[in-house]
Order: structure tokens, then C-alpha cells, then sequence
């Protein structure tokens, strides 16, 4: 399968993927927090008067969904593919009680090459809202795919 | 004399995971024996970022350039104005070699194959294949991010085609930097001093790997 970015590009970016809830409680703020080994009493310290969640906590609602992510249509490529990390930008403190809207759209399609070949980059953008309509992360997540050409 | 890491990459390229103050203050702390950086993000020239606050608190240069992508591999352009970015298309992965070389020669730029001795994304992998293109000067001999061997391929073959060798860590977390780096004869403290050192060919390829 030849894959032409340029029209990828043309015709998928900026697509929406869905969107989904997330209510945040101070138990699942914790129990990440402490799987990541903080220490910092604003992320493990319920007491704390900025006790919040640590910065990369919207990354495990983004988490496991795969190439399932993507829209139903969006074109298979023929290759391996893998996750390719996800960075997280903040925008405000996430806090117990917030309920979280996460908007998903295709942000990016680009493509490069290393020593295993061509690759295609697809950036799936979650925008995280919360109650008050205020954004409080943008998570960029990587999907690649090793390509195998015809 | 002037020890510069020719090849790097901050978190303004895609698979970076180095902040450029982090890699001034690994270079501070570990006393590598750098005199500068050079930022090559993948695929695009960094126009809008200012680095000075950082070349002045740290006393390192930290100069501006591109790892683009050609038919040929990869290649690092020194150099790079409003005249070359407009030449061809930087986000491209399919850029002619031979345009890329004649582009830079125009607009006062050098363009130069990195890790040369790389399966896919070095020069002499195609050069296998395709032959030689006229217009190499000078080849990325020493790359901290290569396999055993591959940078021996690179000297080889580089001296097989009379090409100049530089160095360069290809860091992209800070405790790569300065892996690899070319030693040049001149002060250098800018871009402009670069590619006039390139040009001079007074350097030489050295590596700091243990």
C-alpha cells in the first residue's frame, strides 16, 4: 500500500475522534500519584490547599485505546505499529470533583524515516475541559506505524 | 580552537526529550569539553526560538540549524536563511539529495550527509544502490548515536570518496550531548563562524565516547 501523506493530511486533520467524561476523584489522583513515585505533597496530600493531580494523570484516560482511537474509517496501514508516547500540556489544576470532557481530534499526520524505514506519525489531540468549560490539558499522543510498501 | 556538538535535538523535534537549558547545565556540571550546541530539529528550521539568556548564563553557544530528509538519507544544513527555507520543503521526507546540496551551495549554506554508514537513513546505504552524488564535501563520520560499527563504515567510505569528517552526538536526551563533536581550528561563536569554519575545512571529527 503506497501512502500518500500529503492527501492524509488533506482530508484528516482536524477530524474528530469522539469524546468522553472522566470523573476525577481524590482515590484515583492518589493512586496514580503514588504509582509515579511522587513525593511532592501537592500531588499525595489530600490535606495539601493545592493538592491536585500530578501532571501527567489525563495520560491514563488517552490510555489503551490503540488504533481503536481513530475514527472508524480512517485508512489501515500495511506495517508494524506501535505507541508512540504521549506529552501532555497543562493548562489548570486538576482538582477532586472536576468532572473532565476530553474532545478528540486528529491533530497531525506526518511522516519520516529511520533505520527500520518509512514511518507515518498519526498525533491523536485529546482537549481536556473541565466543569467550567476551562482547559486544563491538551494530551498529544503518537501512533506510528512502521510501514510495509507494496 | 573550538569543540562544537554538531548534531542535537531539543524537544522542538518530535522524538527530543531534552530541554536545551538541561543540556547546558548537563554540560556545565559534567565540565564536557564543549565550547557549543548545535540545535538540528528534525524536519524544520527553529526560526522564532532565543537561546541567548541560556548562552549567557552558561557561557556555551548554541547555534541553529536542520536534519532534513532526502533520498540519500539524512542530512544536517548549516546555515539556514529565509532564502533556503524557502528552496524546498524542509518537512519533507523525500527531498532530492542533489537539490538540497545545490540549494544550500546558493544561499551560502552547507549541507552535510549524517551517520553515513546508517541501513536506510545514510548516505553510502544508497550509495550501494544509486552511486555517488556529485557535491558531498563532507560527511558526519562520528555520531553518538550509532551501532558498533557503523561509524567505522562511515570512515571508511568517507575516505574512500575523499569526503571531510566531522562529529556530532545526534543527542536527544541530555545525557547524550557532546558523545561526539568536531574540534576546529578557529573561534567560533555564531552560525556565521560555522559555516565559514564547514567551508575553511579546518577540523577534524572527534569523539568523547568511554
Amino acid at each position: 500500500m503506497s501512502v500518500d501523506i500529503q492527501d492524509l493530511h488533506q482530508q484528516w486533520v482536524g477530524a474528530e475522534c469522539g469524546s468522553s467524561s472522566y470523573d476525577v476523584n481524590t482515590d484515583r489522583l492518589l493512586a496514580f500519584a503514588n504509582a509515579c513515585g511522587e513525593t511532592d505533597p501537592r500531588f499525595i496530600d489530600p490535606e495539601d490547599a493545592e493538592f491536585q493531580s500530578t501532571p501527567g494523570f489525563t495520560t491514563i484516560i488517552v490510555s489503551g485505546q490503540g488504533s481503536e482511537a481513530l475514527p472508524k474509517d480512517f485508512p489501515q496501514f500495511k506495517g508494524r505499529s506501535i505507541d508512540g508516547g504521549k506529552s501532555v500540556e497543562i493548562h489548570h489544576p486538576i482538582r477532586p470533583g472536576d468532572t473532565l470532557t476530553g474532545k478528540q481530534t486528529i491533530a497531525d499526520i506526518y511522516e519520516k524515516t529511520g533505520r527500520s524505514g518509512k514511518m507515518v506519525f498519526v498525533v491523536h489531540r485529546t482537549e481536556f475541559t473541565n466543569q467550567d468549560d476551562q482547559p486544563v490539558t491538551t494530551v498529544d499522543w503518537r501512533w506510528i506505524t512502521n510501514l510495509v510498501e507494496d | 580552537m573550538t569543540i562544537l556538538d554538531l548534531h542535537s535535538h531539543s524537544i522542538k523535534s518530535d522524538d527530543g526529550r531534552a530541554k536545551v537549558e538541561n543540556y547546558c547545565q548537563w554540560i556545565q556540571k559534567k565540565e564536557l569539553p564543549l565550547d557549543g550546541i548545535v540545535l538540528t530539529e528534525h524536519r524544520q528550521f527553529d526560526a522564532t526560538s532565543d537561546y541567548r539568556d541560556l548562552e549567557d548564563r552558561f557561557g556555551i553557544a548554541i547555534m541553529k540549524a536542520s536534519e532534513v530528509e532526502t533520498d540519500y538519507g539524512h542530512v544536517l544544513v548549516f546555515g539556514v536563511n529565509e532564502d533556503l527555507v524557502n528552496e524546498f520543503d524542509f518537512a519533507r521526507i523525500d527531498n532530492s539529495l542533489a537539490t538540497v546540496l545545490a540549494a544550500a551551495q546558493r544561499c551560502g549554506a552547507v549541507a552535510a550527509p549524517c551517520h553515513p554508514g546508517r541501513v536506510n537513513v545514510g548516505l553510502f546505504a544508497h550509495y550501494a544502490t544509486k552511486g555517488p552524488v556529485p557535491g558531498v564535501k563532507l560527511v558526519e563520520v562520528y555520531n553518538g548515536g550509532s551501532r558498533p560499527g557503523e561509524d567505522e563504515f562511515s570512515e571508511t567510505e568517507a575516505a574512500k570518496y575523499n569526503y571531510l569528517g566531522f562529529g556530532g552526538s545526534d543527542s536527544h536526551i541530555v545525557s547524550r550531548i557532546g558523545y561526539c563533536a568536531t574540534r576546529f581550528d578557529d573561534d567560533i561563536t555564531d552560525i556565521t563562524d560555522l559555516v565559514a569554519a564547514l567551508k575553511s575545512e579546518r577540523f577534524e571529527a572527534v569523539s568523547f565516547r568511554s
